[in-house]
């Protein structure tokens, strides 16, 4: 299942994290999801070691924490989605699927004429979007 | 002397004791605490930002312990069995020349029993060079001594095995050598301790060179040589391919033998061990080839016996091989052996230089490789390997580092980080400063990292690690939005501060965490509690200048202040200065238009009273407000409360200082240099401090300091506030102060939302008799809450207040007053509250706080910026307090009362000359003072004319707006003054009554010449009554018009009374059409109901009053008309004092040309005289006012139950100045068979207007148009006759002649003679036109079809007036008129 | 993405736009009036940056941002793709537009005041035409410079448009 979904602007600043479990491991999320820009700045910076293809939105698996697995997708436009997941068989085709939407809903949710460009997204509909993609996270493999 | 510090040498300790692995981590724990307690000292010093730490290299930015701790470290994993590097080579036995027995000396110090197991259990080679050194200092006399103890050690031990070494210890000089010569090798020798002091430096050279030629000549060649030996035997067994086969062989029947974690026990004899230590030989003595080898054959072999501490051994060297250098590392070696100093001391730099020869090797993958295999298998071995594991991870991580693969280092790190915490912590924190290390730097994982390792330091109570650990993340987190980490860090940190008892940091870091509103209520409450708990731990009170909790919102500051302006009641205060100087409040503005023509203006009175004081500086004066001595200045304070805990404060007080005069201002011990606002901060908060010191408890000590201006907190109870302040003067200090202190009881309360009600609750129970207008704290402060809470817009907050929980209060404001007692300059400085008790927290008003915003604002803000917290004191003043009696709060539409307005003056000094301005005349007016004894409602029952006509000299005087009380009207010394006010409401809704008086000292010498008195109440009124009329011409008679009313009773539940009608004007007299009884079958309108009666309203210009059949109570103005069966009501004047005067503004506020319904309730009509005939149309219009009365219980004492109701302007007819009537017969009957039939008629018109009209009958010979329908009103529609009557005719039409109508499409009827007929008509004067009509066929005519064309010839001179409203030329729709015509057989 | 608005709309409310910030808002400084329109476009192209660089691989250098400028992003907007681009390769980009859509529909009042002024009418027109057309100009600016920014590429953005309905969008990116 999907622990925690984070995103995380240009200038590495988290504009929306928002966990699914039921303990309160906010802090540790924070801490992943941190951590995570690292990698990313890595891939970024050093492309060769990045994801499938050259300069694919979607950077793939960051790297396993002790019982996570975290994925990464850079837009265009420097802003981060971190995926931090549990369930440890993922298919990346799954992920791509799912930044794909988590995508599109954050672009409509920063397309809100009354969003402030690098605030935190404190849309309500977005996160509904957002908890009805993480349910439907993986399902498409399921069946 | 190698004897004497033996204890300290590893090898010392490996004779002395094992090195069990509790030992080890003893060991580091000490270093580890050692190095915390160390670096202390800059605990208090801030975390350096994120970029230095970039900058700074890795030298400095490593704990500079951590080499000391890895050498620690690797030295706890020494001398183990199964590598010869620190078997002992050689031992040196020395024994001093002293000693009467120096030969058993030498034997029993090397006999076997004293010797470390390793060595006993035969791991390692008992048979090691032993070297004989005799000691012999020169002070002891001459050597000979030495020198044949010297030749009998040669005898016993061999010849070249013993040496003498003469020092001499010379006493005098301590000859200390510029640097410590063990320094290069012992570099963990304390510098206290001045090795080798004593010696000269021949003695130096001499124990070098013993120690170069006990090397050279002996060491090496005894090494070469036994590797000589190993090699033959290895290479006699080992060598070859028989060998190799044997080997194998040999080895499988050993296979059986039962095997544990660490393999077969090898003793030295082993060919393995031997294999290994020759492998050691030559690695120490640079002869890689041959180490190469052996190690890889040896390697093998333990690969098949699984011996895996071995093989990891083995895999080590085989790494070392590929970094070892040149160089005299074996002379380096030995001599550190036989100094008794580790093998491993230099490993790091030993490393290094083999590392920089590594990086010209070719073959690092193998490197990388035996390191793996090596760490993994370390690893394998679980606990045992554990530490041997970390001292090849440590290797590994120097080799990776050498070659800047610091993230590969860090993991090496992370892996090597194992259950142990503090060791773990102490890797992790390594690794960290790895991360910070790589290339690009991994700042995130660095603080990650840190964080971890503090986590564990702590677990392991090493808390200065931890703080410092955390404070290098912090400084990662410092500037960056993931508040949840940082708050996570702050809170730690000061925790961990607290716990060291460094109470003061830990506030300041406890105080980051306070203002999270985006944290969950549990983390809030914890941060609080704790953050409390460290406060009150410490024991005193914590000043913190700008606090962040709870939120000052300077932009909600609102300063109420009374100079010339003074309130009576809360309700009327208006901001009169806030910092942002937004003029929210229309209502200074609206006062200011009330008092406009009542005052003088402001700058004269201002220039008066400057001259009166000429000793005050006027810029100062000018840009400073004024107050009066002895009253209260109200500050308006919003708080706001990010949490949604509930947080108490208390004790808010404001910052104030006095000078007594302008001009010593600036030198004034605690006054506030405004140019620098940093100094002023800090002179602030040095002045607040011991202010803060004696008021913390409002006890009568802060009078010593409130000399200057006393400090007073006030809640919102605005009722007590107005009783300190007015009894300021007359009652003992004491007594102030004991309500003060009343006051902090109920100050706790202020933030928390459920503690609102128990705020009201101690109020009551402290006021008993609080008015019920005042008895609403809580309502209050809600009021006060709603502007808060837009200040809270951010995002964070905005979310928060999305599902804010109810015990939480976003926002508060509180009411400070401070009362100046003595003339002189008061500036408020700031305002300070005690947070829970124990924590002071300053917020400056200083408007550079909100610089920014007011830079947003409009420029000429700028100026009067700083002055509107300075106010100019001046000698105290009588002060008018007024109150209005009687006054309901919510009132039925048309509801008349008297009330009585009370005026009190506590001061002595009289004051005089009052006026006073009413802002809505239309509900409050003034009475005459006679109103006040006289019973109201009998006082409108009619009277002879001479009381009616002074009534009208008091109307005039009340018309103009100003009222201006009588002369002798003076107020002093507490004696009431009372004057009667009328009160109507005039609408429905809730309206806001502003009453402003006018008053002017008594005294001249006052500052002030005059104030005023601002009185402001709400009034809610409800509806009661709907009343329409509608007046329509009848078209049967000329003059006379038909009125009907419609009355509905929109009240919930009242019933109201119909009393009378009256109708007051000489033309317009008012009739009922059918008699009271059937009008009005029921007494009273209940609620709900409607009610419509029809009048019959008559001109009497033409026709004498006499001939009325109304009910007249005669009189000039009119007729009244008593509805209402009983007589026992009496009739009202409605000419009486206030009715008129109500009247009079009705007709002022309702437009002229309504033709709408009136709302009204009263079923009394009078029609007023209207005075200016001119500006009238042609015909007139009729106001209507109306009094009712309320049926059943009076609940109410003082509500006189007369309800009046004014409607002004209702039109009699449409807009045209003539008005017509057709006469003639209604029924004809006539043979058509004959001819058509000519009917006759007359046509009465009457010019009402007073200029000429020609009029234009123009008859048009088709069916008339439809007329225009009258205007439904009250949901009356006129069904129009008109249709069904066509249709009869059509019927008609179809019965009768067919041919007739078939033979033309004429219409059945014409006007014969001329079609258009013009007459001239003077003003007022009524002519008859005849008219004929021809009829064809019977039927039922509407004679409707002509029109009226008038124009005005002559416009009269005064029409100027009226122009706007009157018209010079109309067209009128001739009225139906029906005519049936029969057939006549 | 399927949500589409008639063109007619569009221009007119940028008419609109112009026409209260320029004539009700800021009347009398212009300068204001036009940095208000150009963040309004700011916005606007920093939010449909966002949407139509979906679904696309990241860029590598600003070359291939300038031009899924040109390409994809104006043809989103204008159905059309820029007609040329130039560049000198230190940072300065001109982005051509011959037919601009919303300059297309401009026209300028055939009443030229040529009371007092020398030269002829048609020059006044010429004038009245550039600086009319340069306010709405403000906001297609304030498109792309929100665009590119958002895309990481801080620029300062101007138009020019020597003869209409042409436009030159000159884009100074402050990397170099």
């Amino acid at each position: 299942m999907i622990v925690c979904v984070a995103v995380v602007g240009h200038q590495n600043n988290p504009l929306y994290i928002q966990s699914f479990t039921e303990a309160d491991d906010a802090l540790k999320l924070h801490h992943i999801v941190h951590c995570s820009l690292d990698v990313v700045d890595e891939r970024v910076n050093n492309p060769r070691k990045s994801g499938p293809t050259l300069n694919d939105t979607f950077l793939g698996l960051l790297y396993p924490t002790e019982n996570y697995k975290v994925y990464g997708y850079l837009t265009n436009t420097k802003v981060k989605f971190i995926l931090v997941t549990t369930d440890l068989d993922v298919r990346d085709a799954d992920v791509r699927n799912f930044f794909r939407r988590f995508h599109s809903a954050y672009v409509d949710a920063v397309s809100n004429p009354f969003h402030v460009p690098g605030k935190k997204i404190t849309s309500r509909t977005f996160a509904e979007r957002v908890s009805t993609i993480v349910k439907s996270f993986g399902l498409s493999s399921a069946g | 002397m190698a004897m004497a510090d033996q204890a300290n040498t590893p090898l010392g300790r490996m004779l002395l004791d094992e090195i069990t692995p509790a030992v080890a981590k003893e060991r580091l724990k000490q270093v580890i605490t050692f190095a915390g307690e160390n670096d202390v000292s800059d605990l208090y010093s801030d975390p350096p930002p994120i970029e230095s730490v970039l900058t700074t290299s890795q030298s400095e930015c490593l704990p500079s312990w951590f080499r000391y701790f890895n050498k620690e470290l690797v030295r706890t994993v020494s001398f183990s069995e199964h590598e010869a590097f620190d078997h002992p080579v050689a031992s040196l036995v020395v024994v001093s020349s002293k000693d009467e027995e120096p030969i058993n000396k030498f034997v029993d110090l090397f006999n076997t029993n004293q010797l470390p197991s390793l060595l006993n259990d035969g791991a390692m080679d008992p048979k090691i060079l032993k070297h004989f050194l005799l000691v012999h200092d020169n002070l002891d006399g001459t050597p000979e001594k030495a020198l044949k103890v010297l030749a009998d050690m040669r005898s016993t031990f061999g010849l070249n095995a013993c040496r003498l070494l003469c020092l001499n210890s010379f006493q005098d000089g301590l000859a200390d050598h510029q640097e410590n010569l063990w320094a290069p090798y012992k570099s963990d020798a304390s510098p206290g301790q001045r090795l080798g002091c004593f010696l000269s430096m021949e003695d130096l050279d001499e124990l070098t060179d013993i120690m170069q030629d006990l090397s050279s000549k002996q060491i090496i060649p005894h090494m070469e040589q036994k590797i000589r030996v190993l090699n033959q035997q290895v290479s006699a067994t080992r060598k070859g391919f028989r060998n190799q086969i044997k080997n194998l062989w040999w080895r499988k029947g050993k296979d059986d033998t039962p095997e544990n974690n660490n393999g077969p026990m090898y003793t030295f004899s082993s060919i393995e061990s031997q294999i290994r230590v020759l492998g050691d030989y030559a690695f120490m003595l640079r002869d890689y080839e041959l180490a190469l080898s052996n190690y890889r054959l040896l390697s093998t072999d333990y690969k098949l016996d699984k011996a895996w501490k071995r093989y990891a051994g083995v895999q080590l060297l085989l790494l070392w091989r590929n970094q070892c250098s040149v160089g005299n590392r074996a002379f380096i070696n030995t001599g550190k052996d036989l100094m008794g100093l580790c093998f491993f001391d230099d490993l790091e730099y030993w490393e290094m230089m083999g590392l920089t020869y590594f990086m010209l090797d070719q073959s690092r993958k193998d490197a990388e490789y035996s390191m793996e295999n090596a760490f993994t298998t370390y690893l394998r071995m679980g606990s045992s390997g554990q530490r041997n594991a970390t001292r090849c991870g440590l290797w590994w991580v120097e080799m990776l580092k050498s070659r800047d693969q610091y993230k590969e280092a860090a993991s090496v790190y992370c892996r090597i980080s194992g259950e142990d915490p503090l060791h773990s912590a102490v890797m992790l924190e390594q690794a960290s400063y790895c991360y910070l290390l790589a290339k690009p730097p991994m700042l995130r994982k660095y603080g990650f990292h840190l964080i971890l390792s503090g986590d564990l330091y702590k677990k392991c109570d090493q808390t200065k690690h931890a703080i410092r650990t955390y404070r290098g993340a912090l400084s990662v987190f410092k500037r960056t939005t993931w508040n949840r980490i940082r708050d996570h860090l702050h809170f730690h940190i000061g925790k961990w501060y607290a716990f060291l008892g460094m109470s003061d940091v830990a506030i300041k870091y406890m105080l980051e965490v306070l203002d999270c509103s985006y944290q969950s209520k549990a983390t809030q409450e914890l941060f609080l509690r704790d953050f409390i708990h460290i406060v009150q731990k410490t024991g005193k009170t914590f000043e913190v200048f700008r606090l962040q909790l709870p939120i000052v919102n300077i932009s909600s500051l609102k300063i109420v202040f009374e100079d010339h302006r003074t309130f009576a009641s809360p309700a009327a205060e208006c901001i009169l200065t806030d910092l942002l100087k937004i003029q929210v409040n229309v209502r200074e503005s609206l006062w200011r238009s009330l008092e406009e023509d009542m005052i003088p203006s402001l700058s004269t009175t201002r220039n008066n009273w400057l001259d009166s004081q000429p000793k005050l500086m006027e810029k100062k004066y000018k840009e400073s407000n004024v107050c009066v001595a002895g009253e209260a200045i109200k500050v308006d304070i919003g708080f706001k409360n990010p949490l949604q805990v509930s947080v108490t404060i208390s004790n808010v007080s404001l910052i104030c200082q006095h000078s007594a005069t302008a001009d010593e201002m600036e030198p004034d011990a605690n006054s506030s240099s405004s140019e620098n606002q940093n100094d002023e901060v800090l002179r602030k908060l040095v002045s607040s401090r011991e202010l803060n010191s004696d008021t913390s408890s409002f006890t009568l000590s802060e009078v010593d300091i409130s000399l200057g201006g006393g400090e007073t907190i006030v809640v919102h109870a605005r009722v007590l506030d107005r009783q300190l302040v007015g009894k300021h003067h007359l009652e003992p200090a004491g007594a102030v102060y004991r309500v003060q202190l009343r006051r902090i009881v109920l100050h706790v309360f202020v933030f928390t939302l459920p503690l609102r009600v128990r705020l009201g609750d101690a109020l009551e129970e402290e006021e008993p008799d609080l008015r019920p207008a005042d008895r609403s704290p809580a309502s209050r402060s809600e009021a006060t809450l709603l502007p808060c809470l837009p200040q809270s817009a951010d995002p964070q907050s905005r979310g928060r207040e999305s599902h804010a929980d109810a015990d939480a209060t976003p926002a508060a404001a509180a009411q400070l007053t401070v009362t100046p007692r003595v003339e002189g300059v008061l500036n408020i400085v700031g305002v300070m509250w005690k947070l829970s008790g124990s924590l002071v927290g300053f917020h400056s008003l200083e408007p550079n706080v909100t610089r920014k915003k007011v830079a947003k604002g409009n420029r000429k803000l700028k100026h009067s910026k700083s002055s509107n917290l300075k106010f100019l004191v001046i000698k105290s003043l009588p002060k008018l307090d007024g109150v209005l009696h009687h006054l309901p709060k919510t009132v039925y539409v048309g509801d008349i009362r008297r009330l009585s307005l009370e005026l009190n003056n506590p001061s002595e000094i009289a004051v005089e000359r009052l006026k006073m301005k009413i802002s809505h005349p239309r509900f409050l007016n003034v009475g005459n003072p006679e109103d006040i004894n006289i019973v109201f409602p009998a006082c409108l029952e009619k009277k002879d004319s001479s009381a009616r006509s002074n009534v009208k000299v008091g109307t005039k005087k009340i018309l103009d707006t100003v009222f201006l009380f009588p002369e002798d009207a003076t107020i002093h010394g507490g004696t009431p003054f009372v004057w009667p006010l009328w009160l109507r409401a005039a609408a429905p809704g809730h309206i806001s009554l502003y009453i402003t008086l006018y008053y002017e000292m008594g005294d001249l010498s006052a500052v002030m010449r005059y104030r005023t008195l601002r009185m402001h109440y709400i009034l809610e009124v409800l509806p009661s009554l709907d009343v329409s009329f509608h007046i329509s011409t009848c078209p049967s008679k000329m003059e006379e018009f038909r009125l009907r009313m419609d009355v509905a009773n929109r009240t919930k539940s009242d019933s109201f009374k119909v009393l009378q009608l009256s109708s007051v004007r000489k033309e317009w007299g008012i009739s009922l059409l059918q008699p009271i009884e059937t009008n009005f079958p029921l007494e009273s309108l209940s609620a709900g109901q409607a009610l419509s009666c029809f009048f019959k309203l008559k001109n009497d210009r033409t026709l004498a009053p006499a001939e009325e059949k109304v009910p007249v109570l005669s009189n000039v103005q009119g007729t009244d008309v008593r509805l209402g069966s009983d007589t026992s009501e009496p009739v009202l004047d409605t000419w009486s004092s206030p009715l008129i005067d109500f009247h009079h503004y009705e007709r002022v506020h309702q437009p002229t040309d309504q033709k709408k319904i009136v709302p009204s309730c009263c079923l009394i009509f009078m029609v007023v005289l209207n005075s200016f005939m001119h500006d009238q149309r042609y015909q007139d219009t009729v106001d209507f006012v109306l009094i009712s009365r309320r049926q059943g219980d009076d609940s109410s004492p003082n509500s006189h139950n007369i309800f009046s109701h004014h409607a002004c302007h209702c039109e009699i007819t449409s807009s045209s100045p003539i008005s017509w009537l057709v006469d003639g017969p209604r029924m004809v009957h006539h043979n058509f068979s004959g001819s058509f039939c000519e009917i006759n008629l007359r046509m009465a018109i009457h010019n009402s207007s007073d200029s000429v009209v020609s009029i234009h009958i123009n008859t048009l010979d088709s069916t008339p148009a439809t007329l225009s329908p009258s205007g439904n009103e009250a949901g009356w529609h006129d069904i129009s006759l008109l249709n069904d009557n066509i249709k009869v005719t059509s019927d008609v039409l179809g019965g009768g002649v067919q041919k007739s109508v078939s033979s033309g499409s004429l219409s059945p009827f014409i006007w014969s003679g001329s079609s258009s007929t013009r007459v001239k008509l003077d003003a007022m004067s009524t002519t008859e036109v005849p008219l004929l009509l021809c009829v064809f066929s019977p039927g039922t005519y509407d004679l409707s079809n002509y029109v009226l064309h008038w124009s005005l010839l002559s416009v009269n001179e005064h029409g100027d007036s009226g122009a706007g409203s009157r018209q010079s030329s109309g067209t009128c729709q001739g009225h139906p008129f029906y005519i049936t015509v029969l057939q006549q057989d | 993405m399927g949500k589409e608005v008639s063109e007619s709309c569009v221009e007119s409310l940028l008419t609109e736009i112009v026409s209260s910030y320029g004539t009700r808002f800021y009347a009398n400084k212009p300068d204001l009036a036009a940095r208000r329109i150009e963040a309004i476009g700011y916005q606007v192209g920093h939010q449909l940056s966002e949407r139509y660089t979906m679904e696309r691989p990241r860029f590598s250098d600003h070359l291939e941002a300038i031009k899924f400028i040109c390409k994809d992003f104006w043809s989103e907007l204008f159905k059309k793709q820029i007609d040329n681009l130039k560049t000198n390769h230190r940072g300065t980009f001109v982005l051509q537009d011959n037919r601009f859509r919303w300059l297309s529909h401009m026209s300028i009042d055939p009443s030229p005041e040529n009371s007092g002024s020398t030269q002829d009418p048609s020059a006044v027109a010429e004038n009245k035409a550039a600086e009319a057309a340069s306010m709405h100009l403000y906001f297609p600016c304030g498109i792309i410079r929100g665009a590119l920014s958002n895309l990481g590429i801080p620029c300062a953005v101007s138009a020019d448009i020597s003869n209409l309905p042409a436009c030159e969008f000159l884009s100074f990116s402050a990397l170099n």
